[in-house]
């Protein structure tokens, strides 16, 4: 056959697999930003005990390589809470989904506690001299202005996730990855199935980059 | 209005503020001046909370905020504040800087926020620049529009530390303008300035403060022809 024939014929299994990625890249970017929202605001906390819960759940998630992080969410986490009965039969994903959160979430946690940390004080200030308390603060005033210039390295982390649910292929999510290694298992076609993963990948992170330059320049025009 | 009871504030070691005492009467124009560091801005910060005091009491409207229970959001909806850098919202345009008070603290609805926001605008003579953004306003433009925004609120009391210090000197009377105007309205207003003019003209009594501590006060008149203290005329020869 020749190289483009077998790239056309196992189409349908990459296509499944390129969906399951962004679904998972999807979930997974949605979920680490509100985690991220919420252990920022801890770290940023008045509160010893919350700052303290923030810099753990950074120190320890970050600290991990993903993929043990996943093993231990799938294999070790069950030994101690019965979650694959509680999730049955969805275990698996929510494992993945669970495991990547909590992973891209600490990284998440740092960029935009450093986006908050951006504002200047005056900020904060004026906001409560007019008599906003202290979530309306972060809602109105301080939040719309730190999300600008948290845009660039948040699409950078949303790169990684992408790039990071190909882990998932560890515990049998038939994401890209996974898909493609199946596909290599039957027609032992590596240059070409590589090939067309590799592509499938930088298309979909390429359009990615291409949203966050859309978004850059769009609130670079409203400038603020 | 504004009762102030042996104030005293540290940061760490150092003692910023001691044992200050005074009063602010409803309809006052009370101007604080004294050498950089004697603690003006502290004291005008403690007034409205943003700092809180090591010892003593202030009473705003007779709700003592130096009381832990007290909630000092709500009160500091009566207390307005300029700052020295304006510190407008750089995100909002001039109208949703004097709008977004009302509107998220009032709960006021949008038009009649925006209505209120126009009015202020015509006071401080900005309303053509109603949709333009702070950077793209200057010095003294942005501080009239935060004046604007604090004025929003309906305080009974301004707050004011060193409006124009920050500013270009031709900018300097377009702001001391608006600030004339409101005392004349007869705002209740505490205000740490050096410009001697607006002190004369429309101040009612100056407070000379000197290392944390209340050195002389009275009359502008008196206080700048006739300072009593010997730390008063070093400061005023220097000024004036
Ligand atoms: N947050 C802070 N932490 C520690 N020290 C502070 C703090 N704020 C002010 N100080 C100190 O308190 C003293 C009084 O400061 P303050 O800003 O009240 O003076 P000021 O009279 O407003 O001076 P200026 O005319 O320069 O504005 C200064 O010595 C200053 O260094
Ligand atoms: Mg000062």
């Amino acid at each position: 056959m020749d190289f483009y024939g077998i790239i056309r014929d196992s189409m349908p299994e990459l296509i499944y697999g390129a969906k399951l990625t962004l679904y998972y890249s999807l979930a997974t970017i949605f979920l680490a930003t509100v985690v991220g929202l919420f252990f920022a605001l801890c770290k940023l906390s008045n509160s010893r005990i919350f700052r303290k819960v923030g810099e753990t759940y950074v120190h320890i998630f970050r600290g991990l390589p993903l993929i043990v992080e996943i093993f231990y969410v799938y294999f070790a986490m069950p030994m101690i809470l019965p979650l694959h009965h509680w999730f049955d039969p969805y275990f698996t994903p929510v494992a993945g989904i669970i495991a990547l959160t909590l992973n891209e979430g600490a990284y998440i946690t740092e960029i935009i506690r450093a986006g908050i940390l951006s504002i200047q004080r005056g900020q904060t200030e004026a906001a409560l001299s007019i008599g906003m308390n202290t979530f309306q603060t972060m809602r109105y005033i301080i939040l719309p202005q730190a999300f600008k210039r948290m845009i660039p390295p948040l699409v950078n982390q949303f790169i990684q996730t992408i790039k990071d649910t190909s882990l998932l292929s560890v515990i049998s999510i038939n994401e890209l990855t996974r898909q493609g290694q199946i596909i290599i298992s039957t027609t032992f076609s590596s240059l070409q199935i590589w090939t067309a993963v590799a592509v499938i990948y930088l298309a979909m992170i390429l359009s990615l980059t291409a949203l966050s330059g859309y978004l850059e320049r769009k609130f670079q025009i409203a400038r603020r | 209005m504004v009762i102030a009871k042996n104030v005293s504030k540290a940061f760490g070691e150092h003692v910023v503020l001691k044992d200050i005492s005074m009063n602010v009467k409803q309809g006052e124009v009370v101007v604080i001046i004294g050498a950089s560091g004697s603690g003006k801005t502290t004291f005008i910060r403690l007034i409205n909370g943003l700092e809180t005091v090591t010892s003593g009491e202030i009473f705003v409207n007779n709700v003592e905020i130096t009381h832990s229970k007290t909630n000092l959001h709500h009160i500091r909806k009566g207390v307005g504040m300029v700052f020295q850098h304006f510190n407008l919202f750089n995100h909002l345009t001039t109208l949703q800087n004097i709008s977004i008070g009302p509107i998220k603290v009032l709960k006021m609805k949008k038009a009649e926020a925006h209505q209120r926001a126009f009015k202020l605008l015509d006071r401080v003579g900005l309303r053509d620049k109603a949709d333009a953004y702070p950077d793209e306003l200057s010095g003294g433009q942005q501080q009239r529009v935060a004046i604007a925004r604090a004025l929003a609120m309906n305080p009974i009391v301004m707050l004011f530390d060193e409006p124009t210090s920050a500013l270009d000197p031709e900018m300097v009377g377009e702001v001391l303008a608006v600030m004339k105007d409101l005392a004349k309205s007869q705002m209740t207003m505490l205000v740490v300035t050096h410009e001697m003019g607006f002190a004369r003209e429309v101040g009612h009594r100056v407070i000379f403060m000197d290392d944390g501590l209340i050195v002389e006060q009275g009359p502008p008149i008196e206080m700048f022809s006739n300072p009593r203290e010997k730390r008063t005329q070093d400061f005023l020869s220097k000024i004036l």
